[in-house]
């Protein structure tokens, strides 16, 4: 057999990917954002153990930080690639995390502990409780759009507005207090590191990759998102796909409630979860999901993320004003999408 | 006014669709043009309104030669072309549509709507249509829609007026009313060109015929010299190769039997039943329902009512998910939009149907997956590079060969094929009839649905012609020739 031997041509090949991988090319944004970051956060440091002990801090700091957000992005990614949308994850958040907190509530009208039950079982309770809630609520909007044929961006509009005011109204008199030893579920040190949060969307993501490439259920999901018609006339049933995937984000909401009981100890329900269902999408987007659905993968909403998250460290970092930072985050949605266009021609 | 069209001429490619045709139609005529599919009918017209450009030929008005470069210049002619699918904005009121592009306004630069409703009044009157011209569109039914296409164009100055297949999604009570309206046109000297597939109306309502076939005009004259018949002859020719494919039949016991079976709007009334090792085709004009009626007993339109037995089984078929527990195997037409899933590559797309039968414990069996997937691939000769590429860099029949794969490799007892070689290559075509008697020969129960009754004569064993949503007759053996099939498919006796 005759070996003809390609010169290696980087240019090419970077060309190549760049155009036919969504996923190489918010690697290369990613890269050259962590580049970027590393040169803002500067070299002035008596030693390399000093310099490196910065730096892994500070991205210790924005995977936790951005951990929460993270993990409803994994589930946004399966919701759009199904070719929905789901806005009521902030709101979602709130409802599950007040109900948890009731659970566990330890002060003076807690509802469970003053039975007796306190400790580990009664977290345990809670975490299952605030899981199942998510997963009921997601298959609520399920129902809604698959029974009640309403747009997925109807449905979760409404629910978004029912979830929210319904808790606000119902927590105006109550005030759970969060037991300390809830909060190790986030705070628990790992040598010396918070990192319990990174661990979860970490695990969360691998678990979800390989659901996403692996299974049945993950397959028909790409197959409803990109053409729903032939889905349904390959026998599958379409409708118990998209209720599957709103429970799937509902969950996964739930684990995010829980984080951010066990971290802050406490929930702002005016204001907390505002605002994750578009950081949700804007990650999903930039990762190459794409908004009509079939395209796009469980490590885009990964990269999304993170392409975020270090891009408002850097802007941090440069002592950009705290009112423009929402302004790059604008720009570079709109970036990658101008990228997936092109990228379809 | 009188119009001619001499010698014309008209290629695609390597494709000579048309061979020197000549038409003539004067004011107050109506010309039915006839044809088969691909006679060359729309390209004809098409150059008449416009809308491409012949290779060579001359079309004189009043004998003067014109030239149209667009469908600007035709219109400007006096030409007006109604398609098929009526070029209305529904959710605008009758007058805003008639003055769609050409709003009339006021000198303050706002749109002038008492005048161009009183102008479209006029033109009402003229045609005799009652109709109020601030109603919407929306409102209206396809006759009265395709109304307002023509009062626009006689607002226009047209007096030559193209229909193309004006007939085929109405009702009986609305045909009427549009031959009616057809009349009034004639009446007013206007000439029509009126493309149809059927011939009970032709003779009806045109005083005139010309039949393509194959891009040659091979007949023309007047509708009094002829009847259905000859019109259907001239359409089929006499020469057509449409013997069929001979084989040992083994027929079995009973596999599928509808009683009844109706849909509110699209069939009513069906019965009829399926053997094992059977090929029964179904076939019709468009809008006969044959399409609704399988994608009902496939279970994508579950609100039939009737009864459906598979196996002497009386069954209920609400889902797609259920037609295919229940052994039904569905291919459908128009592949690209209801066949294939172009994000996803050839191996998925060949086994989306058994992915959840291949998937075990937790995840989907690789190996079986794709000791299954080469098994169809082989049998049906199925050519590609690699099985990872997207199922868009496949030819039409390949692709729809892997839509065939997906389903056979669920092992089907019944298999529907709608328009199964649409799109599809002549190699390819026989092909896939020769995958279709293969099946027939193993056993399975098998559908063909087609337009095209040469592909029906070819593969059936026998075939069900439906009319308007209602099975009007069936033929088998020396019964089944185009000339019968054409005459039942277009609700003659």
């Amino acid at each position: 057999m005759e070996k003809t031997k390609v010169k290696f041509n980087f240019i090419t090949w970077f060309k190549k990917n760049w155009t036919e991988s969504a996923l190489f090319s918010t690697g290369v944004a990613l890269f050259v954002m962590v580049i970027l970051q590393t040169v803002a956060l500067g070299f002035e440091f008596d030693s390399f153990g000093e310099w490196f002990a910065t730096w892994a801090n500070n991205w210790i700091n924005i995977l936790r930080n951005n951990a929460g957000v993270g993990i409803v992005a994994l589930g946004m990614a399966f919701v759009i690639i199904s070719g929905g949308i789901d806005l009521a994850v902030g709101s979602t958040m709130v409802a599950v995390g007040a109900v948890l907190m009731m659970i566990i509530d330890n002060g003076p009208n807690a509802l469970l502990a003053s039975t007796g039950i306190t400790g580990v079982p009664l977290y345990i309770i809670g975490i299952v409780v605030a899981i199942a809630m998510g997963c009921g609520l997601g298959q609520l909007t399920g129902v809604l759009v698959t029974k009640g044929k309403l747009p997925p961006f109807i449905a979760t509009l409404g629910m978004m507005k029912i979830l929210r005011s319904v808790t606000q109204h119902f927590m105006q008199t109550n005030s759970p207090k969060v037991p300390t030893g809830f909060l190790q579920i986030a705070s628990l040190k790992m040598g010396n590191l918070l990192i319990m949060p990174i661990i979860y969307w970490l695990v969360i993501a691998i678990i979800l990759y390989i659901v996403s490439k692996k299974t049945a259920f993950g397959r028909y999901v790409y197959a409803v998102g990109s053409n729903e018609r032939t889905a349904k006339l390959s026998g599958i049933n379409v409708g118990k796909v998209k209720r599957k995937v709103y429970a799937l984000i509902g969950m996964l909401v739930g684990v995010t409630a829980i984080l951010q009981v066990s971290r802050i100890g406490s929930m702002d329900y005016a204001n907390a979860g505002s605002g994750y269902e578009m950081d949700a999408i804007a990650a999903v987007i930039v990762g190459g999901v794409s908004m009509s659905g079939g395209k796009g993968s469980v490590m885009g909403a990964v990269l999304g993320m993170l392409i975020i998250a270090v891009m408002n460290n850097l802007l941090n970092l440069l002592g950009v004003p705290p009112f423009l930072r929402e302004a790059f985050k604008g720009m570079i949605v709109i970036g990658a999408v101008l990228l997936q266009k092109k990228e379809e021609n | 006014m009188k119009l001619e069209m001499q010698n014309i001429y008209k290629s695609f490619g390597a494709n000579n669709v048309l061979k020197g045709v000549d038409i003539s139609l004067s004011g107050g005529e109506i010309c039915a043009l006839l044809g088969e599919n691909g006679a060359g009918k729309s390209t004809l017209m098409n150059i008449l309104g416009g809308v491409i450009n012949s290779d060579s030929g001359t079309i004189l008005i009043d004998g003067k030669p014109v030239e149209f470069k667009n469908p600007v210049d035709s219109l400007e002619a006096g030409i007006a072309f109604i398609h098929q699918e009526l070029n209305l904005v529904n959710d605008l009121a009758i007058f805003e549509n008639m003055f769609i592009g050409r709003e009339l306004k006021n000198k303050y630069g706002f749109l002038d709507a008492k005048t161009m409703i009183k102008k479209t009044k006029e033109i009402f009157e003229k045609i005799g249509l009652e109709l109020n011209p601030e109603q919407m569109v929306r409102d209206l039914d396809t006759s009265y829609k395709q109304f307002i296409e023509i009062a626009r164009a006689l607002m226009m100055n047209a007096s030559i007026i193209i229909m193309d297949e004006p007939t085929t999604s109405l009702t009986e009570h609305e045909i009427k009313r549009v031959f009616a309206m057809m009349n009034v046109l004639k009446s007013h000297g206007v000439g029509m060109v009126f493309i149809s597939h059927k011939l009970k109306e032709v003779v009806e309502i045109c005083n005139k015929y010309t039949v393509l076939r194959d891009g040659n005009m091979v007949a023309t004259g007047e509708i009094k010299d002829v009847t259905t018949d000859d019109l259907a002859k001239h359409m089929v020719g006499h020469d057509v190769r449409t013997e069929s494919l001979q084989r040992d039949k083994e027929i079995g016991n009973e596999v599928l039997r509808l009683e009844r079976l109706t849909d509110v709007t699209h069939f009513r009334d069906i019965s009829l039943n399926l053997r094992q090792g059977e090929i029964l085709g179904v076939t019709g004009l468009l809008g006969d329902g044959r399409s609704e009626l399988f994608q009902a007993v496939f279970g994508d339109r579950p609100k039939y009512t009737g009864d459906i037995y598979i196996d002497n089984q009386q069954v209920k078929i609400d889902s797609t998910t259920k037609g295919l527990d229940l052994g039904i195997a569905y291919v459908p037409r128009n592949r690209k939009e209801n066949g294939i899933i172009k994000d996803m590559n050839i191996l998925e797309n060949g086994s989306l149907v058994t992915l959840k039968r291949l998937q075990k414990r937790f995840f989907i069996d690789r190996k079986k997956q794709n000791t299954e997937f080469d098994i169809q691939k082989d049998s049906l000769k199925i050519k590609m590079e690699k099985k990872l590429d997207l199922i868009t860099s496949l030819s039409g029949g390949n692709q729809q060969k892997i839509v065939l794969a997906k389903w056979l490799s669920s092992n089907p007892k019944i298999l529907i094929m709608d328009n199964p070689t649409q799109g599809v290559d002549v190699g390819a075509k026989e092909e896939i009839y020769d995958i279709i008697l293969k099946l027939a020969g193993q056993g399975v129960g098998i559908i063909v649905l087609s337009s095209e009754a040469q592909e029906i004569i070819r593969v059936c064993d026998r075939s069900l012609v439906m009319y308007h949503g209602a099975i009007v007759g069936e033929v088998s053996g020396e019964d089944m020739n185009e000339q019968k099939i054409m005459r039942l498919a277009t609700g003659g006796k």
